[in-house]
């Protein structure tokens, strides 16, 4: 493995992308990167931009008004990057989930708009479970760094 | 000609040694800022269960997300003016680094023995500053100018307490050559003099540096990533190598100029790296107990703490002139 792959898996930055939603999985998302659990141990930081980020963490039912923002914030994030789904809402609508009649609010998951690479069910996920999706995150950034190489 | 095979050899080692020593200081200030919050921060020695997965050690955890950005995308937006934006960072790491050749390490005195030494590093440091400013006005971003404006207000009186507690020392000792001031201790009341002027000094690099209560420029709660917001990738690197390079730059001056003969002879390397660890603890600790100042106030608290004290150590330091 190469030094900048090696960097790639000991310095994950991360970008926490809240759709909409009611904040409990903001909540666990914070408290998993806050002093207890210390992810900045293993190099896990909590970043501002999203250009700065590798991995980005959605929580929460996508609005209909939101479509733009979650597009842009994806593209503004350079490659390689992963997608971290946290919460029953952001891996599959949960109970905003509603095929007929549709909601005239509420789009759904991120993954109908944006490619989710992991996701963590819960309501809400524990940081620990967080903190797992991140790693499995991780483990993907670099697969996908090494297949952009080939 | 010994000489200066002397000064290539030192140049040549220099490079690495700044580096090493600018990562170190980095991680000991996120080191000690966790260690003060009761985190773990940056782990010394891995878990033993985790250490074949993600490495034994994040001592060098600056450099890795340095070399991290080096592997990713570079993003430069559509707004922005591309020549200035992509150029900037490159020019502050060169200033940054050119700066590392005329300030001294135990038994290397580098450049710092040439004519005007003090005004080109002073010159070099300030102009690395000045492109973290360029850059960002080039982005186009809102928040990359507002921290650009932050950074241009605390600029002007940091710079201000960074120039003159160093002319300071250079008016009582009447040199203008880091290596001679390096070099000279001088009487008790120069020494007392010499120590007022090394706290205002210590008050201008908490400003470059970006130490609470000045870290507004970067305020990440306020203005997503202040200067550095549309920066990514190659670009946000080169910029945050030379953030390394400031760091080791004005640790290494302030114990050449403000702690001689600290930094005038290879014996003294072990007081070298003590009074490096004391001065980095000490910036983590002001950071640890500041809040974020409102740029007003930061700018008030320049103009009626350091101003004054600087004032008063050009009368002491004429004062001195005058008898001697």
């Amino acid at each position: 493995m190469g030094l900048i792959d090696r960097a790639r898996i000991y310095s994950p930055w991360v970008y926490h992308f809240h759709c909409g939603g009611c904040n409990g999985c903001d909540i666990e998302t914070l408290a998993a990167l806050a002093p207890r659990f210390d992810a900045e141990r293993f190099g896990i930081q909590l970043v501002a931009s999203p250009r700065h980020a590798d991995i980005l963490i959605t929580t929460g039912c996508v609005p209909k008004q939101f479509i733009p923002m979650i597009k842009r914030v994806y593209k503004q994030t350079p490659d390689p990057k992963v997608v971290v789904a946290i919460g029953g809402c952001a891996c599959g609508g949960s109970l905003f989930y509603d095929e007929d009649p549709e909601n005239y609010a509420i789009l759904g998951s991120p993954d109908l708009l944006i490619p989710v690479d992991v996701y963590v069910p819960g309501c809400a996920p524990k940081p620990e479970q967080i903190i797992n999706g991140i790693v499995q995150g991780i483990l993907k950034l670099n697969e996908k760094a090494t297949r952009g190489k080939k | 000609m010994a000489d200066l095979a002397f000064t290539i050899i030192s140049i040549a080692l220099i490079i690495p040694i700044s580096l090493f020593l600018g990562v170190i200081y980095a991680f000991l200030l996120r080191k000690f800022n966790a260690r003060f919050q009761w985190r773990v921060g940056p782990v010394v020695r891995m878990y033993s269960d985790l250490a074949p997965v993600i490495g034994s050690t994040r001592v060098w955890q600056p450099m890795y997300d340095i070399l991290k950005l080096f592997g990713k995308d570079t993003l430069i937006p559509a707004s922005a003016h591309k020549r200035l934006f992509t150029w900037s960072p490159y020019f502050s790491l060169f200033f940054s680094f050119a700066a590392v050749l005329f300030i001294p390490f135990p038994g290397m005195p580098l450049l710092s023995d040439a004519p005007y030494s003090l005004i080109v590093a002073s010159y070099l440091l300030i102009a690395s500053i000045l492109f973290t400013i360029l850059g960002p006005v080039a982005s186009g971003s809102p928040w990359g100018a507002i921290g650009a404006r932050r950074e241009v207000e605390l600029f002007l009186v940091a710079e201000l307490g960074f120039v003159a507690s160093l002319f300071l020392v250079a008016f009582m000792k009447g040199s203008l050559v880091i290596a001679e001031l390096s070099g000279t201790v001088g009487s008790i009341p120069m020494v007392l003099v010499t120590l007022l002027a090394g706290i205002t000094m210590f008050a201008a690099m908490l400003g470059k540096l970006h130490i609470k209560p000045f870290d507004m420029p970067e305020a990440e709660c306020e203005i997503v990533a202040g200067p550095y917001t549309e920066y990514s990738g190659k670009l946000l690197g080169t910029y945050f190598l030379a953030k390394i390079f400031v760091l080791y730059n004005m640790v290494a001056l302030f114990i050449a100029v403000f702690l001689p003969p600290v930094s005038s002879s290879v014996l003294w390397l072990p007081l070298y790296v003590v009074a490096a660890l004391v001065l980095v603890f000490l910036l983590a600790v002001v950071q640890v107990l500041n809040p974020r100042y409102a740029i007003r106030k930061a700018l008030t608290w320049y103009l009626k703490i350091v101003v004054p004290l600087v004032i008063l150590g050009f009368i002491a330091a004429f004062a001195l002139r005058m008898v001697a």
